[in-house]
């Protein structure tokens, strides 16, 4: 090659470089998470890490380094394909379920919730609203297969949180039975009971206390407690999926020598509209990475 | 400790609801009667939804012989103190918890030995035992311990994966020494901390059933033995 066509050739390899180094320093606004709603989780929790210090918050520098790389981000892309599919007896997609805003409406939906909803006279979560929609839109008859908390509905509940990242917690308190549910929450959470003696509060009424290794996040520090409260979320070294609230709450009854918690159930659903109330005006981080 | 209800809304359900079909009566009621949550207060919801709406598994059996139903019943000390909703306990609730732990104070035949420390330490760092649900833990497989080392710190080298829930108990028989009133008071934080401590979060290990009197004798020689590595 002569010394031109040389130069030529460098200046057109200089010339792609640079856009391409510059993505790499800046990273664009979504780069890792493409299907979450405003700043990425990371950044999300490092600005309530830099606003608190919170030892809880802070406790793993190698979750937040593997933040960028969450599996979680795909699941909440297969989620989001789950979603937008024909299915169903009835062929249809869930693209019209209302979480709350309204049919087709999903941004900021799930930290609106739970929410009572009027069609079933009921207060709500994403898995039951999901699920309630799979059965009216879908055509789903109670007792498929397909509504059992498999994968898919996983995926599915980790792409609607995704849609609420960065929005706040502000689950609605105005219908009497959303408070009747979430002060029942509130009383099962520090309601002690079984052989250990164990309420939530035992673990979580204090900031910067630990478990074995674990800083816990404590109930009265919002800033913290919107990190707890960040489900779906994929837990390091436990399966590919994005866990549920369901089974972050079974895990804590179960730790605590009560009992099997119905992740569908009423007391459920009580317990997470008390903790949601909780991390109220907090920036939700979804999907989360966890211990 | 525990009241055992019995309980069978189903059946009753399930009766009435014949008795409607065969009497060919018009359209049948639905057997399960709306219940208004916002008709309860708060206190009588929750227990409603865990007992009677199908929020937990309360038929499944524990180790210990009773149920789920059994676990989740509260006895007086915790309805007392779950009272509190987190806040410090107030005058006159700790001088009725405490008078009731004392009442439920059992001590050792024999009086109060110390074990082996080496068997206190294994106990204090295992947190195997009594688990039901998803998971259940099987006492025949494996040895069940106090579970200390989750909440209280006990050797300076092992901080890292102590918990701080409970207080450090590093040089603890440094402290209290060996003496009759040393194990009683070990003893008694133990057996059943509310004594001491009323409204405590530490769980009642002895008055609950979760340690025998042997695992609660070396406990105390791993928290008491000059030898034991808490208090070297």
């Amino acid at each position: 090659m002569n010394n031109a066509k040389k130069l030529m050739w460098a200046a057109k390899r200089l010339l792609f470089a640079a856009p391409v180094a510059a993505l790499a320093l800046t990273g664009t606004a979504n780069a890792q998470c493409e299907n979450c709603t405003n700043e990425d989780p990371k950044q999300i929790l490092l600005k309530l890490i830099d606003e608190t210090k919170s030892p809880y918050l802070s406790q793993s520098p190698q979750n937040l380094m593997m933040m960028d790389d969450n599996p979680a981000y795909f699941v909440v892309d297969d989620g989001k394909e789950l979603f937008e599919k024909k299915g169903g007896p009835k062929n249809v997609s869930l693209e019209q379920c209302d979480f709350g805003k309204g049919p087709g409406v999903i941004d900021g939906a799930y930290a609106e919730m739970p929410r009572y909803f009027e069609d079933t006279g009921k207060v709500m979560h994403l898995e039951t609203r999901l699920v309630h929609c799979m059965q009216t839109l879908q055509g789903f008859e109670k007792g498929d297969k397909k509504l059992k908390t498999g994968n898919d509905i996983r995926a599915m509940m980790a792409y609607i949180g995704a849609r609420s990242n960065g929005y706040k917690w502000n689950p609605p308190m105005d219908h009497p039975l959303e408070k009747a549910m979430r002060d029942a929450g509130e009383v099962m959470f520090y309601r002690r009971s079984s052989v250990l003696d164990f309420s939530c509060n035992t673990c979580h009424g204090e900031a910067g206390k630990k478990i074995r290794a674990s800083v816990l996040p404590s109930v009265n520090e919002p800033k913290e407690w919107t990190k707890a409260v960040s489900w779906p979320a994929k837990r390091v070294g436990r399966g590919t999926n994005a866990r549920t609230p369901s089974q972050r709450v079974l895990g804590c009854y179960w730790q605590m020598r009560k009992g099997k918690i119905n992740g569908r159930s009423d007391a459920a659903i009580a317990m997470f509209s008390f903790w949601t109330d909780k991390a109220r005006g907090q920036p939700a981080i979804l999907p989360d990475l966890k211990r | 400790m525990y009241r055992k209800i019995t309980h069978k809304p189903g059946l009753t359900a399930l009766v009435s609801l014949s008795l409607f079909a065969f009497a060919g009566g018009s359209a049948v009621a639905d057997s399960a009667k709306k219940v208004d949550y916002t008709k309860m207060s708060a206190e009588q919801l929750a227990e409603y939804l865990i007992f009677e709406a199908k929020g937990f598994e309360v038929d499944d059996k524990t180790q210990e012989g009773t149920t789920v139903r059994d676990r989740l019943m509260q006895d007086e000390l915790q309805k007392t103190c779950s009272k509190l909703k987190g806040n410090p306990v107030d005058g006159d609730t700790a001088e009725k918890v405490t008078q009731m732990a004392m009442k439920s104070m059992v001590y050792p035949e024999g009086g109060i030995k110390l074990g082996d420390w080496k068997k206190g330490q294994a106990l204090a760092q295992n947190a195997f035992g009594f688990r039901v649900g998803h998971n259940v833990d099987d006492h025949s497989k494996k040895e069940t311990g106090g579970m200390c080392m989750n909440c209280h710190q006990l050797e300076q080298s092992k901080v890292e994966r102590s918990g701080t829930l409970g207080v450090s108990l590093i040089g603890y028989g440094k402290t209290l020494g060996t003496d009759e009133d040393a194990k009683k008071h070990a003893y008694q934080v133990i057996y059943n901390p509310h004594s001491l401590f009323p409204c405590s979060n530490m769980p009642r290990f002895g008055a609950n059933g979760v340690l025998t009197q042997e695992k609660i004798a070396h406990l105390l020689a791993y928290l008491l033995d000059p030898e034991s590595p808490v208090n070297k």
